[in-house]
């Protein structure tokens, strides 16, 4: 359904409203620590409901990893009063639509309905948080499914394998350096029991967000939400850990195999701040910069001048404490691939010495105010923009009214300085991605 | 260019694949669902009945003729400011012959510049503005904020109208395609989506064709240019625009950009009857790299959307795989652990579409999987449905109408849909009503007829072994390459 898996749609990765469109809500928490958001908005005659659980597989268990998305998986299994496959009929022959998501910080979980089952959504999503089932069956199914998912998601698909190779690297010490699917040989292993633990640390009401978005009054939503979430217990105080990762002191020369794909690439990837950082939306600009439409620098370069690449991509990949900004490129023609480093080297030396023209710069407020504005025609867009808004940006939940201000706050000269304190060779991993013979 | 990587940033419980859950809206309806009812104190056993249905309103469409052939299509909302347009020609399948992909070179050399402004001056002004504009070789889109709409669509006019159509371009264009071909060798996915409709339609048959290193080698500069004259044209094309803009500025911006363009008459296409395999057999293609297996059942099948069975085929498909609550979903991953999805679609429209069935499935389960796919195909065509199985079904498209609302300028794709398939004008508005009607005898007579299981193909791509279970069905096993050519041993 809505899974963000295409790294061109991620340019502009965050959705947000321009000034114009400021998005209203409300908030409070109930006693037991749940954080609730509502947004009314009554264009169409439809409701988003969602949870947004601050736990990603780098809460996990270093020998226990895909952990958090297994979870998601459990979590459609049932409850005390939805038998095993209930969840998502009860959704579906109700004229709804769900869904989740795993991100290696945050568990998100949505369903969005004709605004006439908002009490349904609220007791769906209730009913997970308060006695979901987590049995042998439940496990020992989605084991197998996960591993499908694996399957076709990393192992069949051509580059598949390239965030596997980076973040291993990059993110030495930390958890961000095993993937969110996780090992499969750590889920083989796990037990149900410890299962069961993890849902009882994390997914307590205080560290959940829940987020109602579309064809409400406020008033009933609130007694509603009272009425199907009052009764769940607060957990233990989750703590979260910051973890550093070890420093890179020199460039990582990495080499990666994939058995699908005949044309090699070339990645480069730096370590650079996560998004609760200033400069977060600093990266996002030189993503629309360097390869974001066809007049963008790596585009214009590479693929219309020199013509030595079929494909060029940047971008970058906001986490909670860290991110990622990768560069990629295809070679057209046999082009050798440190003859594309080198031309994605020159452009980030260029960024680093010239400040971007006047005419760029305009473009770039252009490009992101055109897309803010049309980020939140979505009810669900709109609650995941909140939730993380509270989640992740000290319980802003109006940090979505805010970032087309931020951009456009943000000078040539941050561009180029922040292109000088990040884009340096020992802070980053070049791994050549070659065919598998 | 299809090359594209994918962030493994989030994982999802479930991929829905495309499916046929097309545009369900009418101008004015009421949502009806029928739900499990009661509610009381805080008994958890009891579900939560559903609130008063709402009502759904939709405005129709401003819609005006152009002299040449252009249908205007408009949708005012001023929710945010921005306007969007895209122009859709219909020729209906287009023929390529031995020259197969050069209408995707087409669409290429469509957004290489005009004949005033190189590709690079072209896209600046375009982007400049914050503006997408985009050209294929039926039509394109354009879409820009208020204040630079107008000078966006004005560009985006000329972009189709004046196409520099350069040899340098096409001679990047064609020598990316080629280098593309070759990296899609060994693409699971990307060869079974091929595969499938080559082997269904046959690889002469303009839905069966696909582009190799022959033919796109052999393409030339006047080939372009003789498809932009016979296909980029005003006739039979329907220009939508949406957004934060009135009727009276939008006909004008239209007369203004394309009022005084000229182009081919284009007439759809008779195509003849593709003839289904007499007996049903498997088609594979040996892939070793792949540690998944791509399995299609699939059948070529005649509905049009006027067709009076249409609804009751929706449904069925809804019951079968259009969902992860359906059969196929509950069986082969739910209940097996084969994959992590299984879905059908059924195509329908003026032309042969196809029903399909396919899971990706782990190479040592293809075997398993196929006769589960067949057994649930089977049922469908066997016994009638539970009527509450049949209920949900339509509860679920009786919602999906309303969240269908969400998108901006519903009403004008519906009202296109009208006009391309030559509808009934009263075809949206009685859709629900429609939907709602169709009886388990319905669903077990569509099913029989268009969910074939005894003249279809089960299509695999990838490195699995035939075995035994297969072998018991007694279909032929047929062998191919990846470009569709049968293998003799």
């Amino acid at each position: 359904m809505k899974y963000i898996n295409l790294i061109i749609l991620s340019i502009f990765g965050l959705t947000s409203a321009s000034n114009a469109q400021k998005i209203s809500f409300t908030e409070f928490d109930l006693p037991n620590g749940l954080h609730v958001i509502l947004h009314a908005n009554k264009k169409a005659p439809v409701v988003a409901i969602s949870v947004m659980y601050h736990v990603g597989s780098k809460d996990e268990n270093p020998d226990r990893t895909g952990f958090a998305h297994f979870f998601e998986h459990l979590l459609f299994e049932g409850s005390d009063n939805l038998k095993r496959g209930e969840f998502m009929k009860t959704v579906s022959s109700n004229g709804g639509d769900n869904n989740a998501n795993t991100s290696a910080d945050r568990t998100y979980y949505y369903e969005v309905f004709p605004s006439n089952q908002l009490e349904l959504g609220l007791w769906l999503e209730s009913e997970r948080m308060l006695h979901p089932k987590i049995d042998e069956i439940g496990v020992s199914t989605q084991r197998e499914v996960i591993k499908e998912e694996k399957r076709m998601r990393v192992d069949n698909q051509p580059y598949g394998k390239y965030s596997e190779g980076i973040f291993a690297r990059l993110f030495e010490g930390s958890p961000y350096r095993w993937q969110t699917i996780g090992s499969m040989e750590h889920l083989d292993a796990a037990k149900l029991g410890e299962f069961q633990a993890f849902f009882k640390k994390f997914y307590a009401p205080n560290n959940a967000v829940l987020a109602i978005s579309g064809d409400i009054d406020d008033p009933s939503a609130k007694k509603l939400v009272e009425k199907y979430f009052s009764e769940v217990p607060r957990g233990t105080e989750v703590k979260k850990t910051v973890y550093q990762a070890k420093p890179i002191t020199k460039e990582i020369i990495d080499t990666a195999y994939d058995a699908n794909i005949q044309l090699p690439a070339i990645f480069a990837a730096y370590r650079v701040p996560g998004i609760k950082s200033k400069e977060n939306k600093i990266f996002e600009m030189v993503s629309s910069l360097l390869s974001g439409g066809a007049s963008a620098r790596l585009n214009v370069e590479l693929i219309d001048q020199k013509r030595t690449a079929l494909h060029v991509q940047s971008f970058y990949n906001g986490m909670e404490d860290y991110g990622v900004y990768t560069i990629l490129a295809i070679p057209n023609n046999n082009t050798p691939l440190n003859e594309l480093l080198n031309s994605i080297d020159g452009q980030l030396e260029t960024l680093k010495t010239d400040l971007i023209s006047k005419e760029e710069y305009e473009k770039l407020l252009n490009q992101f105010e055109s897309s803010y504005v049309t980020g939140n025609t979505k009810m669900i867009t709109i609650a995941e923009g909140l939730s993380d808004g509270y989640t992740f940006h000290d319980k802003n939940t109006g940090y979505i009214n805010q970032e087309l201000d931020m951009i456009r706050s943000v000078t040539r000269e941050d561009i180029r300085r922040v292109a000088n304190e990040y884009f340096n060779k020992n802070q980053r991993i070049v791994l050549y991605y070659l065919p598998k013979k | 260019m299809n090359i594209s990587i994918k962030i493994n940033e989030l994982y999802c419980i479930t991929f829905l694949k495309n499916k046929m859950k097309k545009t369900l809206l009418l101008f004015a309806a009421t949502i009806v669902l029928t739900s499990a009812c009661m509610a009381q104190k805080l008994d958890r056993s009891i579900k939560p009945t559903p609130g008063p249905a709402p009502i759904i309103v939709f405005k129709d469409p401003y819609i005006y003729k152009l002299p040449n052939g252009i249908t205007l299509l408009v949708v005012e909302d001023h929710d945010i400011p921005k306007i969007s347009a895209n122009y859709i020609i219909d020729a209906g399948p287009v023929s390529e012959g031995n020259k197969a992909g050069v209408l995707e070179l087409l669409s290429g050399m469509l957004n290489e510049g005009t004949t005033t402004l190189t590709k690079v001056q072209f896209s600046t002004s375009i982007e400049r503005m914050g503006s997408e504009v985009s050209l294929n070789s039926s039509g394109g889109s354009v879409s820009a904020l208020t204040r630079f709409f107008p000078k966006s669509f004005s560009l985006f006019a000329q972009g189709m109208r004046n196409p520099a159509f350069t040899a340098s371009s096409l001679e990047k264009l064609k020598t990316a395609k080629l280098t593309d071909l070759k990296a899609d060798e060994r693409n699971g996915p990307g060869i079974s989506a091929k595969l499938v409709n080559a082997l269904a339609y046959g690889t002469t048959h303009p839905y069966g064709e696909f582009p190799t290193e022959a033919s796109v080698s052999k393409i030339q500069l006047a080939d372009i240019s003789a498809m932009y004259r016979k296909y980029i044209t005003p006739s039979r094309g329907y220009l939508t625009i949406i957004g934060d803009i009135t009727n009276e500025e939008a006909k004008a911006l239209a007369i203004k950009a394309f009022g005084d363009w000229k182009g081919s008459i284009l007439k759809l296409p008779v195509l003849t009857t593709v003839p289904s395999p007499f007996k049903t057999e498997m088609d594979v293609v040996d892939l070793p790299n792949l540690v998944q297996s791509e399995i299609t059942l699939i059948n070529l099948i005649n509905l049009q959307i006027s067709n009076p069975d249409y609804h009751a085929v929706l449904l069925a498909n809804e019951i079968l795989g259009g969902s992860p609550d359906s059969r196929l979903f509950r069986n082969l991953r739910e209940r097996h652990g084969f994959t992590y999805g299984a879905y059908s679609s059924v195509g329908a429209g003026r032309y042969q579409s196809t029903f399909k069935a396919s899971a990706s499935v782990r190479n040592e389960k293809v075997d398993s999987a196929v006769v589960e796919i067949l057994n649930e195909v089977n049922l469908m065509r066997s016994e009638p449905v539970n009527k509450d199985v049949l209920q949900d079904a339509k509860n679920l498209y009786n919602g999906s109408f309303a969240l269908g609302l969400e998108t901006p300028g519903r009403s004008a794709t519906l009202a296109t849909n009208i006009l391309l398939n030559n509808l009934s004008k009263d075809f949206y508005r009685t859709y629900l009503q429609k939907i709602n009607a169709v009886t388990p005898a319905d669903i077990l007579r569509v099913s029989k007829k268009y969910f074939t299981v005894d003249n279809s193909r089960v299509v695999v791509v990838g490195n699995a072994q035939i075995g035994p279970e297969v072998k018991k069905l007694g279909f032929p096993v047929k062998h191919f390459t990846t470009n569709a050519a049968a293998i003799n041993n």
